[in-house]
């Protein structure tokens, strides 16, 4: 099922949580809400759902207003970043819940409820675990069986709001991978937040980024990654260099960007930074400060003249046959950068 | 177990004196055998000083009877009232935002403030034979002040916080979330309530209750302004206990003191046992949550 939200706008007193957005989730897509918390991205997301009342806008569910629609007949599913389990019930109750508590017509028998509850913790990999109470599992367990008892009401949504937040870095990873082929087994329209760019990018088909309760840029992970629409989205998505053209005169021009006026500033990420021992035309001179290895990639600290840092990557392979060393004086220049205006606000 | 463990293993560097120890537990033993212990035993001590035989008969007589049923009819009505009122104000509080909210946990605190004899001065003035309802409620022949209904109402208005109280912060702290994801599956207002809300709170519950029977059977205050203290009708025990004890019939006054004193023990205990369940209970969840 499409989503599409209409000018959508909610205040919180003298909040501004979403400035009149507009958005189209296509029908099963897996589409992440990316920005920094306060911008608004989890609002909008409890909008879709029901849970919040827009202030003004209307959201259309496969082409109908949904905007007065009470949250019990949106059939969305909706997993909690802290899950939201019910404590007093176990894990196969939990999931049982949205089947028993439908009207008698439409409610499935006992033995329909045990099989369709015990596919579904199959489809989790959670089987083994009906019988116990959410306060014995895990925290990666816990929200694979909220995403299981979202699910079971098979609902022609899926929300899922900051679903790896509260978990730690390595079953973070492994969820993330797991929730993507789930979502290529289900193929439910899905729409999930996060503040973390790695797992909007790993994840997602397409990448809503947001800032400050508009929508900066929507495209796919490529897209936003390789050609930020905005210089928010420029520094969101990784590290990025900052030249200002009026400080590093010339230097914003080099690549297929001229220079726009005294007031440009060049966006050039720490990967495009090129270093030559030797002076060339439209270089800067850097000194390099630090040299770290992290893993696959090697990163140079280096600073200005004026005293202005500057982030480097290399690859290992490249640093091997350079050997870069700190206190050493390089010439630097990027093989691509954008250009913004300075006015530009961030 | 970890806490157990490391308050279990104490050395020199953590502990006072000791016999700053002992002076301390002394004190406070003193305090509690002066102020509790040695009322509680004086009661049971007058009670039977003129043997089984009197006792039995002081408890026996029908007034004694009387006041006995009266005080246990009064909490039977009260405290399930006080349930239901106590719970949805809780609920109402806890989890929904609305204008006036302050002012309404305010209220609900007001019988806490106010004395128990002006809180039953009140309903005089409103139900009595000179108060604003007093004439029509004569010209229809209901009558509120100096009978059973006017002793349920004084007994409820004291006692409406305890459940109330008891369960604002309980609920405040569990949020709304399981009930918004319950909302979501598709529960209806009253299935969230009796299938997510109320199962979370039942033992916070249940010690309200506790609490709020306990103080309904023993309110003197309000209830001795408003009952009239007719024997054999309006009298319940507390006020029973009272009169004889001014009648100088020492060994019945004592009596009837005694099956009080006796509920309150009995309260004691089951409030214990509750709050023992919701120990071990929130214990499994810790330790359930450590084993993983």
């Amino acid at each position: 099922m499409s989503i599409e939200i209409q000018s959508i706008a909610k205040q919180f007193g003298s909040f501004t949580a979403l400035d009149k957005v507009n958005l189209k989730v296509e029908t099963g897509e897996l589409l992440a809400l990316l920005g920094p918390s306060g911008c608004g991205k989890t609002t909008l997301l409890r909008i879709i759902a029901g849970l919040e009342t827009p202030d003004g806008g209307q959201i259309l569910f496969h082409g109908e207003d949904a905007t007065d629609t009470h949250v019990r007949e949106r059939q969305v599913g909706f997993v909690f970043q802290h899950y939201a389990l019910f404590r007093h019930m176990t894990v196969f109750e939990n999931v049982a819940f949205g089947l028993r508590v439908r009207p008698k017509h439409t409610r499935p028998n006992n033995t329909e409820i045990k099989r369709r509850v015990h596919e579904l913790l199959n489809l989790v990999q959670l089987d083994w675990l009906a019988d116990r109470y959410p306060a014995q599992l895990s925290g990666g367990q816990r929200q694979r069986i909220a995403l299981a008892r979202a699910l079971a009401v098979e609902p022609k949504v899926l929300l899922l709001d900051e679903p790896f937040g509260a978990l730690d870095t390595k079953v973070r990873k492994e969820l993330r991978r797991w929730l993507k082929r789930l979502h290529e087994e289900v193929h439910v329209t899905s729409v999930f937040v996060t503040h973390d760019q790695e797992e909007a990018l790993e994840v997602a088909d397409r990448v809503v980024v947001m800032n400050k309760g508009r929508i900066e840029q929507v495209g796919t992970p490529e897209q936003v990654y390789d050609t930020p629409a905005t210089p928010f989205v420029y520094q969101f998505l990784g590290d990025v260099n900052l030249f200002h053209s009026r400080v590093h005169g010339g230097f914003a021009q080099v690549g297929e960007h001229p220079v726009a006026g005294d007031g440009a500033v060049a966006y050039v990420r720490p990967h495009d930074i090129e270093l030559l021992r030797e002076p060339a035309p439209q270089t800067l001179v850097a000194k390099i400060d630090h040299v770290r290895a992290i893993g696959s990639i090697v990163r140079l600290e280096l600073s200005l003249e004026n005293g202005d840092p500057v982030e480097a990557e290399l690859s290992r392979d490249a640093y091997a046959v350079q050997r870069y060393a700190s206190g050493e004086r390089v010439y630097i220049r990027p093989r691509s950068a954008r250009v913004f205006a300075e006015d530009y606000a961030i | 177990m970890q806490a157990v463990s490391t308050t279990a293993v104490r050395s020199a560097a953590t502990q006072e004196a000791v016999w700053v120890c002992w002076l301390l537990l002394t004190g406070a033993l003193l305090f509690l055998g002066f102020f509790l212990v040695l009322p509680l035993v004086s009661i049971f001590a007058e009670a039977l000083r003129k043997g089984w035989a009197l006792y039995w008969e002081a408890l026996k007589e029908p007034d004694a009877l009387s006041a006995l049923q009266l005080t246990l009819t009064v909490t039977l009505i009260s405290v399930p009232i006080n349930l239901v009122f106590g719970v949805a104000a809780a609920w109402a509080i806890a989890k929904f935002d609305f204008k006036g909210k302050s002012l309404l946990i305010t209220l609900i605190d007001l019988p806490f403030s106010v004395s128990p004899v002006v809180a039953g001065l009140i309903y005089v003035l409103i139900f009595g034979a000179q108060g604003w309802l007093g004439p029509w409620l004569q010209a229809h022949d209901i009558k509120i002040i100096f009978a059973v209904p006017g002793i349920v109402l004084a007994t409820m208005f004291v006692t409406f916080p305890f459940i109330a109280r008891e369960l604002i912060p309980l609920m405040e702290a569990q949020g709304t979330e399981e009930e918004q994801a319950a909302m979501v599956l598709g529960a209806s207002g009253w299935q969230t309530f009796w299938k997510i809300t109320l199962p979370n709170i039942k033992w916070g519950l249940l010690y309200g209750v506790i609490l709020c029977n306990a103080r309904a059977m023993g309110e003197f205050g309000a209830v001795s302004v408003v009952s009239g203290h007719i024997r054999g009708m309006t009298n319940t025990t507390p006020l029973h206990v009272e009169i004889l004890y001014n009648e100088y019939n020492f060994v019945a006054s004592f009596a009837c003191a005694s099956i009080l004193a006796l509920l309150a023990l009995v309260t004691l205990v089951a409030k214990t046992w509750v709050e023992w369940q919701t120990e071990r209970q929130m214990a499994a969840e810790r330790a359930a949550v450590y084993e993983t």
